[in-house]
């Protein structure tokens, strides 16, 4: 994996102080990659198309809390990457408008590791 | 309606061009025999909602916008088994609804090439309804 070491990915970053159950977490996970796609779509397209030959690469990490995620976020958006929150509508498990996930990307594979290195895989 | 309208009616090619009549969402079954992890499930869930929106984007861009403007609603639920899942896909595709399939490099956790996910959609509520209505909630 390391010749390829640039080739673009996305991450998403979930929120593990609200405990979501694995159907949760995966419906809020693609959310967030659903609209990181399609916002790369209009501006780099030729990124997003790279990334989806390439496998699509996706990984999922854990965050401590809401702070956090969103320090991470405007980390994210200063450094030029493609990022979405993800804001529940709260129709199961969480009070409407809580913020579940961060998708970052995508975008090539060392701008998010310097991002998200200290996170670990959910 | 306008003659106009009525020709593009009839000569549409198929339902996959009209505006849907009602709410719109995406089902994703995920494989519940391989035990992946819920970080690894959501990672499938993403591509699987990632190919099944680029999809929608070809064949039927009508639905997607209806799906993208009302908060992109998912359903994901437990399948028993990879057979499973291609019979699903198989009910589906009679139905005429999309679906994508994905099947996992096998980095991580699961044998290469597992299928681990199948996403129908997005669609009208009651017609992928009356296909996996009988599975539950993961």
């Amino acid at each position: 994996m390391s010749n390829n070491d640039d080739s673009p990915s996305m991450a998403l970053i979930v929120r593990k102080d609200l405990g979501l159950s694995a159907g949760k977490m995966a419906v809020q996970c693609a959310h967030a990659a659903v609209s990181c796609t399609m916002a790369s779509r209009k501006t780099n397209s030729r990124l997003m198309e790279r990334w989806q030959n390439g496998g699509a690469r996706k990984i999922c990490l854990r965050i401590d809390d809401l702070q956090s995620l969103q320090r991470l976020a405007g980390q994210a958006q200063a450094a030029g990457l493609i990022t979405h929150i993800v804001k529940d509508a709260g129709h199961t498990e969480v009070e409407p408008g809580t913020i579940t996930v961060l998708g970052i990307g995508p975008a090539p594979r060392r701008s998010i590791d310097a991002l998200t290195s200290q996170l670990k895989p959910y | 309606m306008g003659l106009r309208s009525i020709i593009h009616k009839m000569t549409a090619p198929s339902h996959y061009g009209e505006s849907p009549s009602g709410p719109v969402k995406l089902v994703l079954i995920i494989n519940n025999g391989l035990k992946m992890g819920k970080g690894k499930i959501a990672a499938q869930a993403g591509h699987a909602s990632v190919k099944a929106t680029l999809k929608a984007g070809e064949k039927a861009p009508l639905i997607l916008q209806a799906w993208l403007s009302s908060g992109q609603k998912k359903v994901c639920l437990k399948g028993d088994d990879a057979d499973q899942l291609l019979s699903f896909e198989k009910q589906a595709k009679e139905a005429g609804l999309l679906t994508s399939k994905i099947h996992d490099a096998g980095h991580t956790q699961i044998p290469s090439g597992s299928l681990t996910v199948l996403a129908i959609g997005p669609c009208q509520d009651e017609l992928v309804e009356k296909i996996t209505g009988s599975l539950k909630l993961l």
